[in-house]
């Protein structure tokens, strides 16, 4: 009786392997592309949730079409794997705008077919929203917050990044979005700190990105890289002065937590319905985009989870004191800039792409 | 029977399945990686003149090592008398150790990471505690910076390193230190030149994890480090998000494979038997390097050993106060070692029974809600279903595959054991994100996407590794003289190793299975690539919720996880301590030196 695992060792050896390789045989191959649904992705969360009643259940209304939201994002890695391996598991995804740049250029997506799309809707849609291979999904920005403990609206705050900058006149810990992705960080606005004019950004001058942070550097207490992180730090009241997400300083706002945002000179950049290269199921894909990107359903969306339209008509059906929270607000867009992924995406002499460019002189920068 | 015997005479063939399912389901797909880095099929090293001609590379790299070195080291310096003292102790304080000492690894690392945000932050638990008692006057910085770093990192590595050092020292013989002891040796010297060397294979195996972890490591340095505290893995994450270059993503991973070799070449790798004999030997060629001081020294030693024989004979019978004293001292180390470990884990099971919206410490109320959204939401429950599914059959799969790994590498010669072992290893050596892009590509090749098995494949081949690391400590420790004993008396290979061999490595191959099960259990990133968009595990459901919302939920998840140690720990316990043979040694050894 001693070891009863023991005496059983050979069995359970046999029935286990032999489970292995009954499973294995059987190709456990996943269901997705037997079925004749539309997988969609849908992020997750409350978000998730928007997305399936403003989205999902009306298309599967309007077209009879059954779909499959999924809770999930794809990442660049994941595209890739999938596309060039020929094994797309799903066939609308969404991608934010530097990565959708990216992956069109890597041959990943499948071009939109606009033949589908209503003209009016096109016309409201935003000059962004409606690129070749994906239409606008969304809107954010980072933006400037200010701690309203130590900086209320009675006192001067800093107005523009120039000033944010200014530690002299504007004491205070600061936050700054970190560099590390290439693709995201404080580079728009460190130009402008450094006096460059907001339609003279790009292209970017590295060096003079770089010698602009240098300043600003000692008063940063933490670069933060992901939305979560710098929802806990304004949370916690970390700083004074952060650059941060519209989309989480709203959502701490409604909290009760201190703080109040800058919409001048906020820096706008989306996300995009796309379509992976080569899936089952592209057809009901590009209509599926097409119903998604239309005015009345991105106001849907907007009033069940507090995010920016890129179509401009959905502002009509949004009520006003909703409206004025979002980035693409016409009040708030007047002083925006606008993020140019191409500019990113661009492929230099030396067959580096500006992503990279930054990447490598931010990994120089933070070990000086 | 005659296969078996053949089998046991060609040891190699036991390694055969934990090689097969390595090389299908990672091999081949790294090799390819490999020669995808030296441009295949021009073959040069362009990728890697490269990759060292931008300094901050270099910087990245030294620094990735420093950081690993520095964690690992503080990682034996505590975990070595945590485990001594945990193996010292009586068997039932000993199963209570080591389930608190498992409880931390359970608790998800985002969490945990948290957890550390409200202690360490400028108005977190310390600073709050320093500035009531009036020792500061302003908040300490004790977060973003490279301090934090080293309490986040070592907190998560510490189990790692206790646990297959108590599996070695849990396999000596404690008779041995009292022989010492009754031949006249100081307490110190029974421990230095007994046990410390009978524990060094314990030391490396303990080491090798920790130092290869590290190495790969970057959540936690990037959510509590400052601008300055990057690793070359968080380089490397950044790459495959945002350019996916592959031939720099594939560079950057072999290098950081390269050092984790150098590493392992320097230790010895040969986690065996011979090992320990070889140390010793070093170890006296640099006494003898000192002869003058080395050789007085040992003839006053040899002088007074009689009478230190005599006196410990009449130790035994006395309760002194020194003994007393030292005990005390033990005691409160554990405590406070003990208290580092669970600490963050009570941080984040008191927030998840928080009554706000929101992760925050101390809770604004008390309430059960978060748990109920955890039941109520069939997304989760049937999240973690699978992942225990997942999580058994991978449990069951690489103890077998592995524990049969080791007792063949065990038996085979040491060149061939430090190569292969180094194979084994490999795919916990470099980085997920590249071990996930090479699974996926064999799985691709298998049709196994989006499906269980390719799942259970794909956390296997790390699994194996863990299994092999520990139970190859144990291994060392062994002595085979017991196996030519039992065949002596004509016991045939299975009941030898059944009565024999199994009984005494089980340690080793129930704390291998612990990990294998935990690395499954906690798995994201490969998931993540292979699942397909059709499989939920529980981390990946828990990705998705932190990614959108920090709310208390992750919290009380993390806080149901942390049971599962216990319960595991419980099976263990009427599985082995209650068969366990009275002969083991016991309380009337537990001598604290």
């Amino acid at each position: 009786m001693n070891f009863t695992c023991a005496v059983n060792r050979r069995r359970f050896l046999q029935t286990t392997s032999s489970a292995i390789v009954a499973s294995a045989l059987s190709g456990g191959r996943t269901s997705a592309q037997s079925s004749n649904d539309l997988r969609v992705l849908v992020y997750g969360g409350d978000y998730a949730k928007a997305a399936i009643d403003a989205y999902v259940k009306p298309f599967e209304a309007e077209t009879g079409i059954k779909v499959i939201p999924i809770a999930d994002e794809v990442t660049l890695t994941q595209l890739q794997l999938m596309v060039n391996s020929n094994s797309v598991s799903v066939d609308v995804i969404a991608l934010n705008y530097p990565t959708a740049t990216v992956s069109a250029a890597q041959g990943l997506l499948e071009e939109i077919d606009y033949s589908l799309h209503n003209k009016e809707e096109l016309d409201g849609a935003l000059e962004f929203a409606k690129a070749p291979y994906g239409v606008g999904q969304t809107a954010y920005a980072y933006v400037m917050v200010y701690n309203t403990e130590t900086y209320p609206a009675e006192k001067p705050r800093p107005a523009s990044w120039s000033e944010f900058w200014d530690v002299e006149k504007y004491p205070g810990v600061r936050t700054l979005v970190d560099g590390q992705y290439g693709s995201q960080g404080p580079w728009e606005e460190a130009l402008l700190a450094d006096g460059v004019a907001p339609d003279a950004l790009y292209p970017m001058d590295i060096d003079r990105v770089f010698a602009s942070l240098d300043k600003i550097k000692p008063h940063v207490r933490k670069w933060w890289s992901v939305g979560s992180e710098i929802q806990q730090m304004m949370h916690d009241k970390l700083a004074a002065l952060y650059q941060a997400y519209d989309g989480r300083t709203n959502l701490l706002i409604d909290q009760g937590v201190p703080l109040e945002i800058n919409w001048n000179q906020s820096k706008v950049t989306w996300d995009l319905w796309a379509i992976p290269k080569g899936g089952p199921k592209v057809q009901n894909a590009q209509r599926f985009v097409e119903f998604a990107t239309r005015a009345d359903r991105q106001a849907a969306f907007a009033k069940l989870f507090p995010s920016a339209p890129t179509n401009l008509r959905a502002y009509e059906s949004i009520p006003e004191d909703l409206g004025r929270r979002f980035p693409t607000h016409p009040d708030n867009i007047a002083n925006s800039i606008f993020i140019n992924a191409k500019w990113y995406a661009e492929v230099g002499a030396d067959g580096l792409s500006n992503t990279e460019r930054l990447i490598q002189r931010w990994n120089d920068w933070i070990l000086q | 029977m005659t296969r078996f015997r053949k089998l046991g005479q060609m040891p190699i063939w036991l390694t055969v399945p934990a090689f097969g399912i390595l090389l299908i389901v990672f091999g081949i797909p790294i090799l390819r990686l490999l020669l995808t880095s030296l441009n295949a099929p021009a073959l040069s090293v362009a990728n890697y003149h490269a990759f060292f001609g931008q300094a901050a590379n270099i910087r990245l790299l030294v620094q990735t090592v420093e950081i690993s070195v520095v964690a690992t080291a503080i990682c034996v310096i505590i975990g070595y008398p945590t485990a001594y003292l945990i193996v010292a102790a009586s068997k039932r304080l000993r199963m209570v150790l080591l389930v608190l000492v498992l409880i931390p690894y359970l608790t998800s690392l985002l969490a945990r990471t948290y957890a550390w945000i409200v202690i360490l932050g400028d108005n977190g638990l310390v600073n709050k505690l320093l500035l009531d008692i009036g020792l500061i006057s302003s908040p300490l910085q004790l977060l973003y910076n490279r301090f934090s770093v080293y309490v986040g990192m070592v907190h998560v590595m510490l189990p790692l390193m206790i646990l297959p050092l108590v599996s070695v020292m849990l396999g000596i013989d404690k008779s041995l230190m009292a022989a010492a002891r009754s031949m006249g040796a100081r307490p110190f010297a029974a421990f230095w030149r007994v046990f410390f060397p009978l524990s060094l294979p314990g030391v490396r195996s303990g080491v090798l994890l920790v130092f290869i972890l590290c190495l790969g490591f970057y959540i936690t340095p990037a959510a509590l480090g400052g601008l300055g505290d990057a690793m070359l893995s968080t380089f490397i994450a950044a790459q495959v998000k945002s350019t996916f270059n592959i031939k720099l993503i594939a560079t950057s991973a072999f290098v950081l494979l390269a050092i984790a070799g150098i590493l392992l070449f320097m230790l010895g790798l040969d986690l065996s038997s011979r090992h320990h004999r070889a140390a010793k030997k070093e170890r006296t060629s640099w006494q003898r390097r000192v002869p003058s001081f080395g050789t007085l020294a040992r003839y006053l030693n040899e002088l007074a050993a009689p009478y230190r024989a005599k006196r410990w004979t009449a130790e035994l019978f006395q309760a002194r106060d020194e003994i007393y004293l030292t005990k005390q001292i033990g005691a409160a180390f554990v405590v406070l070692v003990m208290s580092f470990l669970l600490f963050p884990g009570a941080i984040v099971m008191i927030m998840s029974f928080s009554a706000g919206a929101y992760l925050e410490f101390p809770p604004s109320g008390f309430s059960l809600q978060w748990y109920r959204s955890f039941f109520g939401d069939a997304s989760w429950t049937g999240a973690a279903w699978t992942s225990i599914q997942i999580g058994i059959a991978v449990t069951i799969l690489s103890t077998i595959v592995g524990t049969l790994a080791a007792l063949g590498l065990s038996r085979t010669s040491p060149g061939l054991r430090s190569v292969l072992t180094m194979a084994i290893l490999t795919p916990i050596t470099i980085p997920l994100i590249v071990v996930g892009i090479a699974v996926f590509l064999a799985l691709v090749n298998l049709g196994l996407i989006g499906s269980k098995s390719g799942i259970v494949l794909a956390h296997s081949i790390g699994a194996i590794g863990y299994v092999v690391v520990i139970v190859s400590a144990t291994l060392a420790n062994f002595d085979r003289r017991l196996e030519q004993a039992a065949k002596s008396m004509r016991a045939g290979p299975v009941p030898t190793f059944r009565r024999v061999t199994l009984p005494l490595i089980l340690p080793g191959i129930l704390g291998g299975a612990v990990f294998a099960f935990i690395h499954s259990f906690d798995e994201v990133v490969i998931t993540s690539l292979v699942s397909g968009f059709s499989i939920r595990t529980l981390p990946l459901k828990m990705w998705e919720n932190i990614r959108h919302a920090i709310d208390p939920t992750i919290a009380a998840v993390s806080s149901l996880l942390m049971l599962l140690p216990v319960l595991w720990i419980i099976a263990i316990y009427f599985m082995w301590w209650r068969a366990r043979p009275k002969h083991v040694p016991t309380a009337a050894t537990a001598d604290i030196g």
